[in-house]
């Protein structure tokens, strides 16, 4: 199976998961509202577009030198990081089960990108501009600082150090995915996890829009509560990963909550 | 690095102790000054730290494994141990390149025919200030200089005696820890190509001797009628990377040794003439003398013809890349051991060469002529000192040194077509090459007259589990880097594949940094080399896959007897059961070699 059928098949699948909840959540009036007015709101949003779009062009066009450079100017931790948690997630996975992993390793590919992609769409749909400038600002904020901790900080997943403890259940179990993500992130990339950030940014931003989407911020909630699981479950993510994740996340929020300031649609 | 724990109980040492005295010295008595610097004076003892360097498992599934293993190993013994994954490359260079290391587990970077006279590069203390594979560890003995020098220049039953005895110092000082000889695995599937298991996959020999299955089918491989051999590798350097020299960049060589000829190719048990077409040895006085005529109408792959110049160039190069531009001479940092073996080289003609070795025996002699040929007209232009636009950045290092080689001009038999860094590689057959051009008659190599390929194309995986699942997709015919033995079910499962597992001489080994105090110590290094319990890592890391070894030379037939593996290691046995090193003896062991513990378990610097 090659790289761009897995591809295929992670769009499909979100596409419908985003379909599918579209409908359920955002509702047909505010979808028909949205198809009237999607140009203009589009235009709205377009600086705060335009600086993730920037950020992740960015990313991706350096994202094959940052190892390099890391290993010029980068601080090795990922001895530090076992000797400050140890074994915990080997502890994780002695709770594994075949039902868990398989849980797990679709709530890491698919239901990840779900749960990126889907409040473009339903911020989108709301009467106020300033849920979707936020989480934009956000997400790239996200980016943009994960990729200067990757330069500064050098460390491996518990998988590379711990093989004999921590089995790699993702790619043991479907090792076709380990095809696409080595094409988006390098093996030395675990510290923070962003995964892990932008999971929780999306939930945090959920709770603030709990009026307007309820099911969305119990959905939003729990997917990202099980993206955290699922990154130290299946063996990609340290805890220590996952908590300064968490601190990236609360301050791309913060951050983004103090700079955009207006919540009309006009540009 | 040792860290410096204790530090500031060594300031709260001197802030205790000059308070007091600043009150005392009030009475101002001249014992008392002295007295404090004595104490003062006296850095207090601290506990041993030391980092072992090794690849992340998804690069090598067996060498993080080791170097836990020995982590855990050294904590109960009381020292602070920390495994320190590194990518590969930046492993080598930290290790072979920059000596900044304690201890590093890896791989010996040949996988066959190991000799005595492979210690010599390894381990002569004349080599302990270079970089590279001679000598990586700093290890300096005078015992084992003069038998090094013994195993070249005799042969018979006195080498056999000095290569014994060269193994019985190695083994009791440690330089290194042989570790075991692992079983290369390598899943492969059988509808494409045949005659994997004659040498392996793992080697230029191995892939040159394959063979078409009869019926296959390859016209999905190209647009005309030829065949395409698909290889997947965890191992991403030969895509960055072709510089055969460059040490930190190569493994075992398989790759490069497609890309470059030598004179000779040793397979099937002797050195056998390759690019040489008759080799001719003769004594001058102790010293033995090589007559190699070359083939008729060898070329480069750009064209330029390949003459006696290009293999004289090499020697002298190899021996200093600076061409005696500079005072001192950079060698290069591989190929140092066998390249030191030759005196000097003469050409007689545009196709003989006349190499003069030091004195010794052919035996040893012959091994300088497998190092791979480099073209004069490409490399003499990288003598230079290393630079960075135009810049000259490092005194130490020549140009040749650090080059990436892009597009390397060799004379093997298969070319550079293109590369992606970290993706793929893509060579190509080259059409004016020996084994292609004289096809039909009868070889003197013994090897298919002509290649069963006619493109080689090596994809990057991120994980052995990745490359198994390649093969078994049709989407590589074989896996080329290690395999951990848990990929074993997943290949016995699929109906094409068919698992090899050939025996390596690139054994695993835990390297140490000599340089620095207390790995300077062979008493500390040898203590050391009793944490580790070879036997259980054969079982439970390898999977039986491996053989247990108290001596690098343990696969060949130099190994002495009482050096034999015997259930249990015979030089450093393992002080403990089943993998857990028990701390009462660790402890003894350490006191013995004449360490002291402090008062919580720790093992002090002295």
């Amino acid at each position: 199976m090659s790289f761009l059928t897995i591809l295929a098949e992670v769009v499909a699948v979100v596409a419908a998961m985003v379909a599918l909840a579209a409908v359920g959540i955002v509702g047909a009036d505010r979808l028909r509202r949205l198809r009237r007015t999607a140009r203009l709101r589009l235009r709205a949003v377009a600086p705060q577009l335009a600086v993730l779009a920037v950020v992740l062009l960015v990313n991706s066009a350096i994202r094959d030198v940052v190892p390099e450079f890391s290993w010029i100017i980068g601080w090795n931790i990922t001895g530090y990081i076992f000797a400050l948690e140890g074994t915990f997630v080997a502890f994780v996975q002695s709770f594994a089960s075949p039902p868990l992993t398989a849980y797990f390793s679709f709530v890491y590919v698919y239901g990840y990108v779900f749960l990126l992609v889907f409040p473009l769409l339903a911020y989108a749909a709301l009467d106020d501009a300033r849920p979707l400038r936020e989480l934009v600002i956000a997400y790239s904020l996200n980016y943009g600082l994960g990729l200067l901790c990757y330069v500064l900080f050098i460390a491996y997943g518990p998988r590379n150090l711990l093989s004999d403890l921590v089995e790699s259940l993702l790619y043991t179990t479907y090792p076709r995915y380990q095809l696409l993500t080595s094409r988006v992130n390098t093996n030395t990339n675990v510290f923070p996890s962003l995964h892990t950030s932008l999971s929780i940014t999306v939930a945090m931003l959920a709770w603030l829009s709990r009026d307007q989407y309820p099911k969305w911020t119990a959905i939003a909630t729990f997917g990202a509560l099980s993206v955290v699981i699922a990154t130290m479950y299946l063996g990609i993510h340290w805890a220590t990963d996952v908590l300064a994740g968490l601190l990236l996340s609360a301050a791309s929020v913060a951050l983004a909550r103090r700079w955009v300031g207006d919540g009309s649609w006009r540009s | 690095m040792s860290s410096t724990d204790g530090r500031s109980e060594l300031r709260g040492t001197r802030r205790a102790v000059l308070a007091s005295v600043a009150a005392a010295s009030a009475a101002g008595t001249s014992g008392c000054v002295k007295r404090l610097r004595n104490v003062v004076g006296r850095e207090p003892s601290r506990q041993i730290s030391l980092e072992i360097k090794t690849v992340p498992a998804d690069s090598d599934p067996y060498a993080s494994r080791i170097a836990r293993h020995l982590a855990e190993n050294l904590e109960t013994a009381g020292v602070a141990a920390r495994v320190v994954p590194v990518e590969v490359e930046e492993l080598y260079r930290q290790v072979l390149i920059n000596q900044q290391f304690d201890l590093y587990v890896g791989q010996y970077p040949e996988a066959r025919h190991l000799d005595p006279d492979s210690l010599y590069g390894l381990l002569h203390s004349r080599f302990s200030s270079e970089s590279g594979w001679q000598n990586p560890f700093g290890y300096t003995n005078l015992t084992v200089d003069e038998l090094l020098e013994e195993q070249r220049t005799t042969a018979g039953k006195a080498r056999r005696e000095a290569a014994a005895e060269l193994q019985r110092t190695v083994a009791q000082t440690v330089p290194f820890l042989t570790v075991a000889f692992p079983d290369v695995l390598c899943a492969v599937r059988t509808d494409r190509f045949t005659k994997w298991r004659t040498f392996g996959p793992n080697s230029a020999v191995g892939l040159l001797s394959l063979e078409r299955l009869p019926g296959a089918d390859f016209s999905s491989d190209f647009a005309s009628d030829g065949a395409e051999l698909r290889l997947a590798t965890t191992d991403p350097r030969i895509t960055e990377n072709r510089n055969p020299i460059a040490a930190e960049f190569r493994r075992l060589g398989t790759f490069i040794d497609l890309l470059y000829d030598s004179l000779c190719r040793r397979y099937s048990g002797t050195v056998n003439p390759w690019l040489a077409e008759t080799v001719t040895w003769a004594t001058d006085g102790r010293a033995p003398t090589v007559n190699v005529r070359l083939r008729d109408g060898l070329s480069w792959h750009d064209g330029t013809p390949l003459t006696a110049d290009d293999v004289a160039f090499t020697y002298a190069f190899l021996a200093d890349t600076t061409l005696g531009a500079d005072e001192g001479s950079i060698p290069a940092p591989r190929f140092r051991g066998r390249v030191s073996l030759v005196d000097n080289v003469s050409v007689t003609d545009d196709r003989t060469v006349r190499i003069r070795f030091l004195p010794g025996s052919e035996a040893v002699a012959d091994r300088a002529l497998t190092i791979p040929l480099l073209p004069e007209h490409v490399w003499s232009e990288k003598t230079g000192k290393a630079s960075i636009a135009g810049i000259e950045v490092n005194g130490e290092t020549t140009e040749a040194l650090i080059w990436n080689n892009p597009n390397p001009v060799g004379s093997g038999p298969f070319r550079f077509e293109r590369s992606k860094p970290d993706e793929s590689l893509v060579l190509s057959l080259f059409d004016d090459h020996f084994l292609v051009r004289d096809r039909g008659g009868e070889d003197p190599t013994g090897l298919p007259a002509r290649p069963a390929f006619d493109r080689l194309r090596v994809q990057v995986v991120s994980s052995d589990v990745s490359a198994v699942e390649l093969v078994s997709n049709d989407d590589a015919d074989a896996t080329i880097s290690n395999l951990s033995a848990e990929t074993v079910p997943r290949i016995a499962r699929s109906p094409d594949l068919d698992l090899i597992a050939h025996r390596s001489q690139s054994f695993y080994h835990v390297g140490f940094n000599a340089r620095q105090a207390p790995l300077s110590n062979p008493r500390f290094r040898h203590t050391v080399a009793r944490l580790v319990d070879k036997s259980f890592l054969v079982r439970d890391v390898f999977g039986w896959y491996a053989a247990p070894a108290a001596s690098p030379l343990a696969e060949t037939r130099w190994l002495p007897e009482d050096l034999a593996w015997a259930g249990a290691d015979p030089v450093t046995p393992f002080l403990g059961e089943a993998g857990e090193v028990s701390p009462e003896r660790a402890r003894s062991a350490f006191r013995e070699a004449g360490y002291q513990y402090s008062e919580n378990g720790k093992l002090l610097t002295r």
